[in-house]
């Protein structure tokens, strides 16, 4: 009985020490060490786990084949850059450590999530440390000075000019006077488009269009059908509707709407660009989306159609949705800037960045302030599904920026 | 009838015979002698010796270590606020993290500029919207408020018995989440808030879970501890000697939601950016395991568990992102992480229910003899 007693307890004390050590060694994994200076180094703390990879995986492949051409090229200033790359698992707390983990690998530039919520932590740490800062494709005003600081930018373009953009484009081109709006306010994306929408309707300059009715709507609401019952109860079908949401719940609505017989074009945002999700909804007709280059193949410029067949061939598969490109546009600006400046210190070259005017890209021109790092005017390419297939069918830039304080709601 | 009340009296009684005297009783065993309560102290304070010492360790090799150990003294902060709860009354929380979130958003309240709350938050009240306090006012006002919140509710959940107070627990972390992921004017619903000043460092992180240690220990010494502990285990005994389990309760789970608040300040200006994601289900069930497998009635249990699972937490998460072997890299499946910590719990429950430390260790103190053998 004693032995038996005293075996437990030695196995009892045995389990303790194995799981403390274990616990000790595991949090020891964290501390790393850092690398060689004769190289410019970008840190990338993006997820490479969890739900956030979907997003973050294909800007940041499309920046390394930019970065990748840079090298082949003789580099950037004669010097190779290097990649380092931390998990940020998808996880704000592990955002912060990703960015601090870069950082203490040397990183000149730190390249954050593609959404702000979880790429901030990152990009705060990138900013207390003096470091730019780029989100992946981040689409709402706080990336950037805003709600990180004077270091930060986006690569993409603001959730509102694709408002803006698709309003003033039917307008014009579809003749639609009549929209009607429904916002899924699930995320700032959403409202960002949603607040395009109302700009381009405040400004005045689309005399007689006019938003009859708004609504709203969550992205995980299973049926929509109240607010579908309110756009049937108009006396006339709107010409559009403005619809303000994404993936996973935009199908569904898309499908509801279209199953209550309303034959509108439907005008979103860039967030549900892609073939991949057609299938939910079948034969869907007469839908719009602002893009930034074409996954479909028939991108007008050709260098863009070039570009995707060179992730074909890197990665194994084309690129799914229009988000792989702000990625390649990123690192295309900051070597840009990096090389003006002759230096990669943060100030000469967020200085440089900040004098960019309609910056010739493959995807664009790019224009950044010292008020505003991110694109509140932007050319856009419309791609239209029909039966069920995407194509491109027209290119738009909204008239005039959208000013600053129409984006801070002031 | 008469003739028997008057009766004559009765004989006199024969004279008692003298007692014989008892035999001399044996010798009394020796008593243990009762510890100094400074030796009882001795576990608390190893304890916070020990979180210094790696709050050291953090400090000097810096980076996203120095991040990794604050986080753990995080939730030992956290674990620790449970445990005077669940440890002592028996009763299972889930709604602890929902404290967490409470405390954390009132310190993003206090603490943030003016401007960014202008811009954040344009529903403050005034005396919010152009406040800009420091971290100890935050502190302190932010855990009251948990704390304050924890009366309300406490008042109220601790009328159920059990089970239906862990399930009601677990409502109002539900509600709590709705509350804040939908109030976008005041808390900026699911999008982040930032710009919360960062003032958590190793040091001041470390103290604070020190502190979270003696309290946890001090009630659990005192009176208060003692009778919601005795209502734990024989309900009824305990109200029959006069402690009320309604009011024991409440009292426990008002200073647990204090300490959880404390954990939530901590957070929040360790991170410097607030999303009410962050305090829901992961967080809880994470903060349970912790508890669970560390040992839920003992302070060296809580941190142990908090150390160990941590640790586990990264090696697996290190797992997932591959190792590198020679040429082939070995890559755990996403999503093991949850998995093991799920079979850990499991196993943990089956052979060691009480977890890794179910009781303090005691020193100073000499064994008891022996039990007889035929014992009660």
């Amino acid at each position: 009985m004693r032995k038996v007693m005293k075996i437990k307890q030695t196995w009892h004390g045995l389990s303790l020490c194995a799981s403390l050590s274990l616990g000790l060694v595991g949090l020891g994994l964290t501390a790393s060490p850092s690398q060689a200076a004769d190289k410019i180094v970008v840190g990338m703390a993006i997820a490479s786990s969890g739900f956030m990879t979907a997003y973050d995986q294909p800007a940041a492949q499309a920046a390394k084949i930019k970065i990748d051409e840079i090298n082949a090229a003789g580099g950037l200033m004669g010097r190779q850059i290097e990649v380092v790359e931390a998990d940020t698992k998808s996880d704000q707390a592990e955002g912060a450590k990703a960015g601090l983990a870069v950082l203490d690998k040397g990183a000149d530039l730190v390249i954050v999530s593609c959404d702000y919520d979880f790429g901030s932590p990152a990009a705060l740490a990138a900013q207390q440390r003096g470091k730019i800062s780029f989100f992946l494709c981040a689409e709402s005003i706080k990336a950037g000075i805003q709600g990180v600081g004077p270091y930060s930018f986006s690569a993409s373009i603001l959730a509102a000019v694709q408002g803006a953009t698709m309003m003033e484009w039917a307008y014009h081109k579809k003749k639609a006077r009549t929209f009607y709006q429904l916002k899924d306010t699930w995320t700032e994306y959403n409202k960002g488009i949603c607040d395009g929408f109302d700009w381009m309707e405040s400004t005045g300059s689309l005399k007689d269009a006019k938003i009859v009715g708004k609504d709203t709507f969550k992205n995980d609401d299973p049926s929509i059908s109240a607010q579908i019952s309110r756009i049937k109860a108009l006396a006339k079908e709107p010409d559009a509707i403005q619809l303000c949401t994404m993936m996973p719940g935009a199908p569904s609505a898309i499908k509801q709407i279209r199953a209550a017989g309303i034959n509108s074009m439907i005008l979103n945002g860039s967030g549900v660009d892609g073939n991949y999700w057609i299938n939910a909804v079948p034969n869907l007709t007469n839908f719009f989306v602002p893009v930034q280059g074409s996954v479909y193949g028939d991108d007008p410029n050709k260098a863009i159609e070039q570009f995707n067949q060179n992730f074909a061939k890197k990665y194994g598969a084309r690129p799914v949705t229009q988000y792989t490109y702000p990625g390649y546009v990123l690192i295309e600006l900051w070597a840009k800037a990096v090389t003006r400046a002759k230096s990669v210190d943060s100030k000469p070259v967020v200085a440089e960045l900040e004098k960019m005017k309609n910056e010739p890209t493959l995807f664009g021109p790019r224009s950044f302030s010292a008020q505003l790092h991110h694109q509140n005017q932007g050319l856009y390419l419309i791609a239209e599904i029909t039966g069920g297939k995407g194509k491109i069918v027209d290119r738009w830039q909204i008239s005039k920026p959208i000013p600053l304080d129409a984006l801070l709601k002031k | 009838m008469l003739r028997r009340i008057f009766s004559p009296p009765l004989p006199p009684l024969p004279p008692l015979s003298p007692m014989p005297p008892l035999p001399p009783l044996p010798p009394l065993p020796r008593l243990p002698r009762r510890r100094a309560e400074w030796m009882n102290l001795a576990v608390p304070l190893l304890l916070i010796v020990a979180l210094l010492v790696l709050a050291a360790f953090g400090q000097i090799l810096g980076g996203p270590f120095e991040r990794t150990v604050i986080e753990a003294m995080i939730r030992v902060i956290l674990v620790m606020g449970l445990a005077i709860f669940i440890g002592n009354s028996g009763i299972v929380s889930f709604g602890h993290t929902g404290f967490m979130l409470v405390a954390a958003y009132a310190a993003a309240w206090l603490t943030m500029p003016p401007m960014m709350k202008s811009l954040a938050l344009p529903g403050l009240p005034p005396f919010l919207a152009e406040a800009e306090y420091g971290f100890l006012t935050s502190l302190v006002a932010s855990s009251l408020l948990a704390g304050v919140v924890g009366l309300v509710v406490g008042l109220i959940l601790m009328r159920l018995s059990g089970i239906a107070a862990s399930i009601a627990s677990f409502a109002f972390l539900a509600m709590m989440y709705a509350i804040y992921a939908n109030w976008d004017r005041v808390t900026g619903a699911t999008s982040s808030i930032v710009g919360i000043p960062t003032y958590s460092t190793v040091w001041n992180s470390s103290l604070l879970a020190g502190l979270a240690i003696l309290v946890a220990y001090f009630y659990g010494r005192s009176r208060f501890g003692l009778a919601l502990r005795a209502t734990r285990d024989e309900p009824h005994a305990a109200a029959a000697s006069g402690i009320s389990l309604y009011w024991q309760r409440v009292l426990a789970f008002i200073l647990s939601s204090f300490i959880c608040g404390i954990a939530g300040v901590s957070y929040a200006h360790f991170l410097g950016v607030l999303n009410p994601g962050a305090f829901y289900l992961d967080l809880t069930f994470i903060a349970l395991s912790m508890l669970v497998i560390g040992g839920r009635s003992s302070l060296c249990g809580g941190v142990v568990g908090v150390i160990a699972l941590s640790g586990f937490i990264q090696i697996l998460r290190w797992g997932e992102q591959g190792v590198s072997w020679g040429q082939t890299t070995l890559h755990l499946p996403n999503g093991v992480q949850e998995i093991v910590i799920g079979i850990i719990m499991v196993l943990s429950l089956i052979f060691r229910p009480q977890g890794l430390i179910a009781h303090d260790p005691v020193w100073g103190q000499k064994k008891l003899p022996p039990k007889a053998k035929h014992g009660r």
